[in-house]
């Protein structure tokens, strides 16, 4: 620090004043999440994970017979890369919380509804991004060791299952954003993301045994996220998937508006 | 220009801050003092609109600071050196600061020359040494280049060159007609820095005066006296009011009278003095006469 060297004016440029926007808010998230090293390391993980196994679902292929749809190969790692999704949207809110940074960024933006906004958006078009990336080389490299090659004439057996995909991984890493708002704590946030994705599905699973009188409870399960999504991304499942798109919207919807709630009330 | 107008803050049972009105005046350097849990980083808080208030209202430039358009332009504020992510380097963490405003990265380069941190902006911010965490805060208060600065203990684990250069620096930046607010448990630094001073106990204002005020009407002033003949002289100052005590090593000290009326009273009686030193009290005199009662966290008098 040189006492000689005091202060000099921001520089300015008359055109763009320095004052808050919108799109600058997304730009300071973009280097936030870019900035971070967990950041690189979960969207790596999401991607090995995802074409790793997708390569070796479709070296089995060859054993499932001929209408294993191909398709299935590149989108059934979403099992496991959701979490991921989830965890990562996670702790892009804790990591702020356990260090102290949300006091700076609430200070730099006051309005905690931009905040979260921009957080949700720059999150969801990462994990967006990033599943359409591995979704992309996942069916390169699958494509040699495939029985028989993905059908793109048939929007049911490509597309659709590989949009809806996106839209899974998009609403996880909300979900996992949503849960860091509220609950704060890194552990906390993650142990509740990992109960709704990944627990909730096996526990319900265990109600099927019960037998009638408790299948209530398994009719509600297929909208969890990760059914819900299991429901979208299968080539021949439901007829009719659109309780199911909405079901994972609203998981998004009402998360969001939660963190909404909680972020404009309490005190950072 | 920072006004509270009753300002009130209660987290459950806890009264924080309690009904406290103040200005803070531009072209000045205000203190803020106080023990700790007096009140003054919730009242920081709430200025910035990280905490809300229970009552009362605070505005900045005259109005909320959530309203601003460019926040940072008006208030650089630096709460305590922790509010940055370990994971970050310095540099990005400053970036990404910067980017919600539009800031150029120029002035990015500009305030990490200015705190002195150029060497460790690659770094993370998680290995920063105290210091360096501290200048790292300043450095975010003062990217938008604000009108304001609210400062809290910035001089919290800072070497003695940069102490000095927050003494410098905000006093600079007072005489350039911005409004400054820190804080500090050090009353020798807060003493040479600050115009103004406010004084925070149990959540409640003691005091808001010039330092000088503040120390005439907290503190006594005493008069050091050497002289060969200590009972005489007592005996002729003896009044209603004035008290005297004596050091270990003689040295006579006269409560309630001026050094003039001391020193002429000696000359009438032919007694020799070997010393006349009028004393004024210290910031820390008054402030510790001031808070006296309102220290929540009193430590044992020691025998």
């Amino acid at each position: 620090m040189t006492a000689t060297a005091l202060a000099p004016a921001a520089t300015e440029s008359v055109t763009s004043p320095v004052r808050l926007s919108f799109g600058r808010v997304l730009r300071s998230e973009v280097i936030k999440l870019a900035s971070l090293r967990s950041t690189w390391w979960s969207l790596a993980i999401a991607a090995a994970l995802s074409v790793g196994i997708s390569m070796l679902m479709a070296t089995a292929s060859r054993d499932f017979g001929a209408d294993f749809p191909a398709v299935s190969a590149i989108v059934m790692p979403m099992q496991f890369t959701m979490l991921v999704a989830g965890i990562l949207g996670a702790i892009a809110v804790t990591g702020e919380y356990s260090t102290g940074m949300i006091r700076s960024t609430l200070t730099a933006v006051p309005r905690r509804g931009t905040v979260l906004a921009a957080k949700a958006i720059v999150i969801a078009a990462t994990l967006a991004l990033a599943t359409v990336v591995s979704f992309g080389a996942a069916i390169v490299a699958t494509a040699p060791l495939l029985a028989s090659q993905i059908d793109w004439s048939d929007p049911m057996l490509s597309i659709v299952p590989l949009g809806y995909g996106v839209l899974a991984m998009t609403v996880c890493a909300l979900i996992g954003l949503s849960f860091g708002f509220v609950i704060r704590n890194g552990a906390g946030a993650i142990a509740a993301t990992v109960g709704v994705l990944f627990v909730l599905p096996i526990v319900i699973q265990i109600f099927a045994m019960f037998g009638e009188s408790w299948h209530w409870i398994v009719d509600l399960g297929r909208y969890l996220p990760m059914n819900a999504a299991a429901a979208l991304t299968t080539p021949g499942g439901p007829d009719d998937t659109t309780p199911q798109l909405i079901a994972l919207l609203l998981w998004a919807a009402v998360g969001l508006l939660g963190s909404w709630a909680v972020l404009r009330t309490r005190d950072a | 220009m920072i006004v509270a107008e009753g300002l009130t803050k209660r987290f459950g049972d806890t009264t924080a801050v309690a009904d406290v009105s103040f200005t803070v005046q531009p072209g000045k350097v205000t203190g803020f003092l106080g023990p700790n849990g007096a009140g003054k980083s919730t009242t920081m808080r709430m200025i910035v609109g990280l905490d809300r208030p229970t009552a009362g209202r605070v505005t900045v430039n005259g109005h909320p600071y959530q309203s601003s358009r460019a926040p940072l332009t008006e208030v650089g504020v630096l709460l305590d050196a922790k509010a940055v992510h370990t994971g970050r380097t310095a540099r990005s963490h400053l970036r990404a600061i910067a980017a919600t405003h539009g800031i150029p990265r120029s002035r990015v380069d500009e305030v990490i020359e200015l705190t002195g941190i150029g060497s460790v902006a690659g770094r993370r911010a998680g290995k920063f040494s105290l210091g360096m965490g501290q200048r790292l805060g300043i450095a975010a208060a003062l990217l938008g280049d604000p009108q304001t600065l609210i400062l809290d203990e910035p001089v919290n684990g800072l070497d003695p060159e940069g102490v000095r250069w927050v003494r410098q620096f905000v006093r600079y930046q007072a005489a350039q007609g911005r409004t400054v607010l820190l804080s500090s448990h050090l009353m020798s630094e807060m003493s040479l820095t600050a115009d103004q001073v406010i004084v925070l106990g149990r959540g409640r204002v003691l005091a808001d005066a010039s330092l000088d005020e503040l120390v005439a009407a907290w503190t006594a002033t005493t008069v050091r006296v050497r002289t060969p003949r200590p009972t005489q002289l007592t005996e002729l100052l003896a009044a209603p009011g004035v008290t005297f005590t004596t050091t270990e090593t003689g040295t006579l000290m006269v409560e309630g009278a001026s050094a003039a009326a001391v020193g002429d009273a000696a000359a009438a009686a032919g007694i020799p003095l070997h010393e006349l030193t009028p004393t004024t009290g210290s910031l820390e005199d008054a402030y510790l006469a001031l808070t006296g009662d309102a220290v929540e966290y009193r430590s044992k008098e020691l025998a």
